[in-house]
Order: structure tokens, then sequence, then C-alpha cells
């Protein structure tokens, strides 16, 4: 997991890489570095984040292309010499590099004679091209010549001391060229380039790229073909602060309007339908025996929430699969099974590597994303936009809201083509996606409530996080944001499993969290709520109002109760957000770095 | 051009409590007109006159404003956020900007909605000449519940902050200043009120001696939301400056009128009749057969089948129930403790408030946010937020 940048065009090239990198930090940050070239390389690296580098770099030169990379270590630890850009004996190569070199190993053997002063997999690319310089070769066939060696994943961009072009390359890792008018730019991620240029090419696995003074040239199997030009959308603004003192609480607030922009002209809840432009035939439909949703981290617990109310409510068979865990086998149909992979990036890798296997099955495949034009997108044979806007915060929240609204819809749509969603029902369910917006913009209102809960138990020595149903999802997400961003244990469990061993866990100071939500069973759970409550435990309960809509379900058992608005089915994903805001003011509270929590990064590329 | 300024301090931290419900969860310049809030067209306003930079003070449930303007990006302005901690007054907010402020700057009110001409001249008043500050002024018919300013030779003579007794003129304070950075220095000295806030008008009286203030005469819309009524009243005139636009889901035999604005996730059902003058919010929903006129229905809210909404203002998530009556015309309203006669208000459902089948609002009838009316029960006055009310 790391971020690449590199331009090359007629303005200065430093200002473009450091601004790009600082763009580029939320895929890793822990070492950046950026090699300058002309007659010459001259290469900068410092370990820590992006600013570290910046304090290094020279005030200004006259150079106008380069690469640069922000690291995110899976070789090597975080170091000034581990930092990219790497390069050969001779000073002559740089490369930057995001993936995993499978076979650096047995490369680096082959490589004897060469010194590599690093511990990293990259360090052995440079090295391959120099060796085919040596023997002779033109640039760019020696940069070809070297990447036919890799086995394994990597996006690589590659400078030559004397040479004006940059070449790039990728399998499974993204890559993505921005045509701007005064340059042209690569990177890992839009987001790197987007204040220069909206038009660009992403490039495809195996692709080679050209960037030179006449822009790009791009070959694909060896002939030069037109690159397909896009014009993006998202803006380049939007991933600013706006006045908020961290990303992800600018994206808490975000939440209701990218639940309107999720659900915007999807739904028709008096015709009981759901539209989300997804070419699923009524007969395929019709014939699925199981969904299986793959995902990773708080995608996966989208996943679960989905299949929880796919299962319950709409009466579709549906598993939910870690993708790192993920095969296809169990003796499933691959023709009546549909795979669906929730990823926020679309670039997961462990997600894309589980799509890859279940595609290899003969089973269909449906991505549920943020990103346009991201390699699951290409990867699957149909894909639905979740619309949460670009997301910076490492910790997802938006997006898992997104995720489950889109989810939601996917349900209504299959529910209803299969017949097994009644009318009533699907109307039902639709009505509650329609209140989520407002329902958010509630609980988003007690911030404060929330805040003075938070400092209030912020040094407890560990949080439990519990619901049933569709409520055990959002235990579990729970619990994942307080890890995530404070560091503190926290765990989340189905209700009813406390007393299966986790409730010798509890005592005074280990605060419960519970969800007593419409969809979560919360008389059931309330039982569990009284068994916490005997051995001392504080409970914080995001609770529902019982039948007719007045007493709240927690009155009288919870120590704090923080009421979440009628939305059925919603109600869970609603009560998260009170989760959410617990989660960032604990973290707040004791001063977490908590955009860039430490040891993570926002979208994995590695498995 | 270059010492025009192109910098605006405009102040949007204040809680506007006259207008509560509709406030008691979001700030006054967040309150929509024609499904925009206030402060969107001020933004709008200032970019029209070239302003590019904008110091936005905010507060009060400062939130909802930077999750809607974000960066600024969209009005093609750049926006920063200046908190104002304690709301100790106009002046004191304008302080908070200080360190965002480099030479002669703009001024505005977050909740008062002007044309980019206003900002324009009084950019110009106060760059063409040597007077301390420029002001906006314009007449009003009831300038007693503004601040009355008397003008002589192009100045600003007198300014009396909502005179107790009688207005010396119908020439008000617009809400749109221009100043040089002198203008802190002024502040500072500036005496606390009576209620211990430090006031933008009471800088401006101290600067009528110290190099004088210019007064720009403003003929053009000027448009305050101080009460209730006002929204209905100011959603009218900005249709009918702007014209309607009618997007959303219109179920068949569904009539609305030209000058409406509707939002695009808005619907209406099957031979609803939606007036002019009205406003639909996002996915909002209008149920079959039911009227609504003249009305401001929030984002998220429901009217159901057969109600007929007249002169009201229905708020986020709000659910009026099948065949109830907002029946709408003029009542005496009272706002904190001050009885105002003969307004045009049919009734206001705050945000998430439930009124229930067949029920009946009388005019001037004010639910607060989450309340709860019964089935079948008639309510009229003002019901406090989370109130439930039963048919008895």
């Amino acid at each position: 997991m790391c971020g690449i940048i590199g331009y090359v065009g007629g303005r200065p090239a430093l200002p473009i890489l450091s601004a790009g990198l600082s763009n580029l930090e939320y895929r890793g940050y822990d070492s950046a570095g950026v090699a300058l070239t002309d007659d010459a390389l001259s290469v900068y690296k410092k370990s820590g984040e992006v600013s570290e580098l910046q304090g290094i770099l020279p005030e200004s030169t006259d150079h106008t292309r380069g690469i640069g990379h922000t690291r995110w270590s899976t070789h090597g630890p975080p170091t000034d010499e581990n930092a990219h850009p790497h390069t050969d004996c001779t000073g002559r190569v740089a490369v930057v590099h995001n993936g995993i070199i499978e076979n650096y190993d047995a490369l680096r053997e082959e490589l004897a004679d060469h010194e590599f002063t690093s511990d990293t997999d990259t360090e052995v690319v440079p090295h391959l091209i120099e060796a085919e310089l040596d023997a002779g070769a033109e640039p760019r066939a020696a940069v070809e010549a070297a990447v036919d060696r890799l086995e394994g994943t990597y996006a690589v961009v590659v400078t030559i001391a004397g040479v004006d072009e940059l070449y790039a390359t990728r399998r499974d890792s993204p890559l993505v060229v921005g045509h701007g008018d005064d340059g042209t730019f690569l990177a890992s991620d839009v987001t790197a380039f987007l204040e220069h240029t909206r038009d660009v090419t992403y490039i495809e696995d195996g692709d080679f790229a050209v960037i030179g003074d006449d822009g790009l040239t791009l070959y694909r199997d060896g002939e030069a073909i037109d690159p397909p030009v896009e014009r993006l959308e998202y803006e380049a603004d939007a991933a600013e602060k706006s006045g908020y003192d961290h990303y992800m609480l600018k994206e808490i607030h975000e939440q209701p309007r990218a639940l309107r922009q999720t659900i915007s002209g999807r739904i028709d809840a008096d015709a009981g339908t759901a539209d989300i432009d997804v070419d699923l035939p009524a007969e395929y439909v019709d014939s699925i025996e199981e969904i299986q949703v793959v995902a990773c981290g708080t995608s996966n617990y989208a996943g679960r929430y989905a299949a929880e109310l796919l299962e319950s409510v709409v009466d579709v068979r549906t598993t939910v699969e870690v993708a790192s865990e993920y095969e296809f086998d169990g003796g499933r149909d691959p023709w009546r099974t549909l795979v669906v992979a929730v990823t926020q990036s679309g670039e997961t890798a462990d997600t894309l590597s589980a799509i890859r296997r279940a595609k290899r099955a003969g089973a269909r495949t449906l991505a549920v994303t943020n990103t346009l034009g991201s390699t699951i997108v290409r990867e699957t044979d149909d894909s639905v936009f979740i619309r949460a806007g670009p997301e910076i915060g490492v910790a997802a929240t938006k997006t898992f809201a997104s995720q489950v609204a889109t989810l939601t819809l996917l349900a209504v749509h299959v529910g209803r083509a299969r017949g097994s969603l009644s009318y009533g029902r699907a109307r039902e369910l639709l009505e509650s996606v329609r209140k989520l917006p407002n329902a958010v913009q509630a609980v988003l209102d007690r911030e404060d409530r929330v805040r003075e809960v938070a400092r209030e138990y912020a040094d407890s020595d560990a949080f439990f996080f519990v619901g049933r149903k569709l409520g055990y999802p959002v235990a579990l997400e729970g619990a994942l944001k307080l890890k995530e961003i404070s560091y503190d244990h926290a765990e989340g469990f189905a209700a009813g499993e406390l007393k299966h061993g986790p409730l010798a866990l509890v005592t005074e100071e280990t605060p419960v969290l519970a969800l007593l939500t419409d969809g979560s069973r919360p008389h059931e759970t309330l039982n569990n709520v009284k068994e916490v409550q005997a051995r001392g435990a504080p409970v914080i309960g995001a609770t529902g109002t019982d039948g007719d809509g007045e007493a709240s379900l927690g009155d009288g058992y919870v120590d704090v109760d923080l009421p979440v608005p009628e939305t059925g089915a919603l109600e869970p994903l609603v009560a998260n957000v009170y989760w959410q805001l617990f989660a960032y003011h604990v973290a707040d509270e004791k001063g977490r770095p908590i955009d860039r929590p430490r040891n993570l990064a926002k979208s994995v590329t590695v498995e | 051009m270059s010492d025009r300024p192109t910098t605006a301090v405009v102040l949007a931290a204040g809680a506007g409590r006259r207008l509560s419900p509709l406030t008691n969860r979001r700030p006054k310049p967040m309150v929509p007109v024609a499904n925009r809030p206030l402060l969107e067209y001020v933004i709008e306003a200032a970019s029209a006159a070239g302003v590019d930079e904008v110091a936005l003070v905010v507060g009060y449930e400062r939130e909802r404003i930077q999750t809607h303007f974000g960066d600024g990006d969209d009005w093609d302005v750049s926006i920063r956020y200046v908190v104002q901690e304690k709301r100790l007054g106009t002046a004191h907010a304008v302080a908070q900007a200080e360190p965002h402020v480099d030479g002669p700057f703009l001024v505005l009110n977050g909740d008062r909605i002007v044309e980019p001409s206003a900002v324009a001249d009084v950019r110009d008043a106060l760059a063409d000449g040597d007077a301390a500050a420029a002001m906006a002024v314009t007449r009003s018919d009831r300038p007693r519940a503004y601040g009355v300013v008397t003008v002589r030779d192009g100045f600003v003579e007198t300014i009396v902050e909502k005179p107790r007794r009688r207005a010396d003129s119908d020439v008000i304070n617009a809400g749109v200043y221009a100043f040089t950075p002198a203008v802190f220095d002024a502040i500072r000295d500036t005496e606390a009120s009576d209620d211990g806030e430090y006031e933008l008008p009471d800088t401006v009286e101290r600067l009528i001696d110290e190099g004088g203030v210019r007064a720009v005469r403003y003929g053009g819309g000027w448009h305050d939301v101080s009460y209730l009524w006002d929204l209905l009243a100011v959603t009218d005139d900005v249709i009918d400056r702007d014209g309607g636009t009618v997007a959303g889901t219109l179920a068949p035999g569904a009539g609305v009128d030209d000058r409406c604005v509707v939002a695009p996730t808005a619907s209406v059902g099957r031979n609803a009749v939606v007036g002019a003058g009205t406003t639909l919010g996002a996915n909002a929903r209008i149920g079959p057969n039911a009227t609504v006129e003249r009305s401001v229905v929030f984002p998220d809210a429901t009217v159901e089948a057969g109600a007929v909404v007249r002169d009201c203002v229905v708020g986020a998530g709000a659910r009026v129930g099948a065949n109830a009556t907002v029946r709408g015309g003029t009542a005496t309203v009272a706002v904190a403790g001050e009885l105002h006669e003969g307004v045009r208000l049919g009734g206001v459902v705050g945000d998430d408030a439930a009124v229930g089948g067949a029920t009946a609002l009388a005019p001037g009838t004010v639910l607060g946010n989450d309340a709860v009316v019964g089935d079948g029960a008639s309510v009229s006055g003002r019901i406090e937020d989370g109130v439930t009310v039963r048919r008895g």
C-alpha cells in the first residue's frame, strides 16, 4: 500500500510532486521521497510523514520531471533507506513502486554483483533495469525487459537520468494518467493531481505507458494504442476539511448529504421498486440459490448488515466472507451464486483477489463501490456506485452508511425480482431508506451529548458493543471504529453471546454500548443489558421507541439513553452514527491522530 | 482596482431565536428560502460582486454551515471558517476574523438577502473616498425593527438600533459594510451594550466621529427573515424574483403551479394540488389529493393524503397526517413575550413533529420539534418541543 506520483511537463516538477504526495498521504505515511531528473538524478527520501520529507526538500529547482512516493511498509521498516524512490548502483535509474514483488529473493540472488542499500522488494527493479541498460538495451526496452521478470503485484514508475520520458506499468495495483494543459501526471489515485486536470486515462494491467513532453503514449501488447480519456466529475477541493478539525468528523457530518446522493432517483416508494441501474435479468435473479458477499473491514460489516436483511426480509440465502479467507468451495453451484464485492476504493487487494477466484469458478460478480473507474469495476460483471463522495479519513464513516443504503436497495431489487419480497414490505423498507438522511441528521444534532458521554467514559479499561440481528454488524463496526482511532480495546458481540464467555471481561470499568432498536431484537437484548448491569458495568444505549412510538425502549435500564428516530429496519444503521461520534470524541479526548491512525492506511492494496 | 476589497467577512454565528423552532437545530443562515439556505444568497451576491475570499464567522450549529458550503468552490469563492466560540455580538464576531483580513474588507450579514450591487457599491464607496467606512442603507416600512439611520450629505449622521419610540427616518442599516483594518481598533474601543454584547452598529457610531461613514443608498431587493411568517412572504418574493422550478416526481393528475420550487427528489401524489409560492424540499412527499398552498415544506417532510396545508411551514422530517387541516390566514402570534397582530401564518410544524390524521391547526399555531398531535385533535397557540397533545 503506497502512493505514487510522476510528472513531465513545462512547469517546475517539485511543487507538483510535493503537493501530490500530500494528497496521497492517506495511502501510506511512514516514509516518502522524490526523484527529480535532468542529466542526473536528485533523490530526496525521509522516514515519517510527507511533511518530514518536505522539510528537507530544496526551496525550488529547475527540474520539470520527476517521480514521488509515500510509503506504507510491507518489506522492511520505515527508514530513510527503505523509502522510495530506489536507485541502481550508478544512480542513473530511480523507481517508485506500489505492491509486492513476490520473486524478489530470486531476483536479488541473480543480481548478486549489485550493491543493495535497502531491505525492500522494490530495489530489485532499478538494478534489473541497470543490468539491461548495461547490456545495451534502449531505455524503454530495458524497463520492459525488467518488468517482464517481475512476479507479484505492482504499479511502477521509472525515471532515468538523461532520458526525457517516464515509464510506467501496472499489474493489480492502480495507476492513472492525468492530461494537463502544461504537462502530464501519473499517480496511484486521481486525488494526487485533481487540482491540475480532470482528464484522465486509467492504465490497464499489462499496459506500458510512456510519458514524455508530448504527453502519454500507451502500448498494449506491444502496439501503440489511442489512450481512452475520461473526464472526471469529482472536485479537487471536495477533499478539504471545511472548518472541521478532522476529515473524519467532516465525513460523519456529511452523511445526510451522502445518503441523499446515494438514494437520489433510485427509489419509487409508491411502486415499491428500487432502480440501482444494474443489469441483473429477472430470470437470473430468480435462479440464484445464494448470494455471497466478499469484503474486508468496515465494508465486510456493511455486507453483514445486508446479508441479515437479505435473509430475514428478502428470503435469499446469503453468506458473508472475509475476502482474504475466501475460496469458491463448499459444493456451490457457480451458475446459481451471485458474488457481491463491497469495497470503498475498488482497489482493495484482498477483495480483488476474492472476486478473481469467484470468476475463475464461473460465478457472476457484482461490485458495490464508491470509486468510478476503479479496478473492481473493470473486473466485475456489474457494478453499483454508492455515490458517497470522496472519503479521506482512514476510518470509514459515510461510506459505511452509503454502502448499507445501497445494499438495501439491492435487496429490494432482488426481492421484488424474485417475488420473495411483498409489495407492502418493499414499500416499508423504501420508506425507511427515504427517512435515513433526516434521521441521521437528528443523531448529528445530538453530538454535544455524545461528546459529554465520550468524555465521561474515555478512560475506561475496555468497551463492549452488543446487538442482535441487524444490530450485530453495527456492534462490530462500532468496536472497529474505536479500535482504529482511539487505540482502545473494544469488541463487538452478538448480545446473546455475552453469557457464553465474554461476560467474564465485564467490570465496572468496561462500558457496554447496546443497540436497542427495531431490527435488533431489543427486548431480548435488554436481558443482556441487565446481565452486565448486575456486574456494575455502565450501559450506553442507542434506543428506539416501543410499539406506540412513545416510551424509549431503554427507559429505566440504561445509564445513557441516546434516542434513535423511527426508521424501521435501518434503525441500527442510524444508531451507528452515535458509535461513530463516540469513537471520534474518545479519540479526540486522547489527542489521537484521528485521520491517520498508526499502522493503518485508507485502502489496502496488498494482500 | 487592486485596492478594492475582495475579502468579505460574513456573519453567520447567530442562533436566530425568534425563528424557533426552526432555529432550534439549525442556525438562522441555514433556514431555506426556495430550497436554498439564506446564507447561500449572501455568498452568491458577494461572489457576483467580485469577492473571492470569504471569512465565514460561524458558531451556533456551525457543522450544518460547514457541511453545506465546504471550501466554497461551488460558489467560486474560497471560504475560511472562523469560529466565534462565545456569542458576544456582531462587532466581536468581526474581530474574530482579524487574522484573515489584510486591507479593506466587506462585512455582510449572513441572513439578509441582498443583490450584488449592494456589495459592489459599498466596496466602491469606501475605495473611492477617504471615509473610515461605508455602509448600505435602504428604506423599510417597519424601520423600528432595524437600525434606523439618518443621512446627511451622503454620510451617516446617526444610527439608532431598534428605537423604542419613534423612528427618525424610514432609512435603515441594510447590513452591508466596508471597513479598513482600522475598524479593529474601533471595535476594541467599543463598549458593551446593556446585555453585555459588542454590536457592530455601536462600532459604526464611533466611526461617524472618527473619519466618517459613507451611506450608500440601496434600492434593490432586500429580504430579512426575522419571524416565522416572514419565511413565507420572503419565499413568495424570491420565487417572484427568480421564477419557480418544478422538478420532482409528479403523479398523474397532480397540479403544481409554475410559481413553486420543487426539489428533484420530491414527489407529489395523484390529484394533489400545490399552489403558488410553495417550496418542496429534497425527498419531501405530498400525498394524493392533498392541497398545499403558499407553504414551505422542508426536506424529508410528508404531507399525507387529503391534507390541506396553507400558509404553513412544515419542518424537516415532519409528518402532516391524512385529512389534517391547516386552514391558513392571519392570526395573532406571540414571539418572546411580544404580540404580533394580523400576521399571515397558517401554522408551523417543527422538525420531525407528527400531526395526526384529521387534526385541525388554528391559524398561528406553532408546534415545536418532535411534538406529536394525536389523531383528531384541534390545536392552537405554541406547543413546545417534544410535547404530545391528545384529543381531550
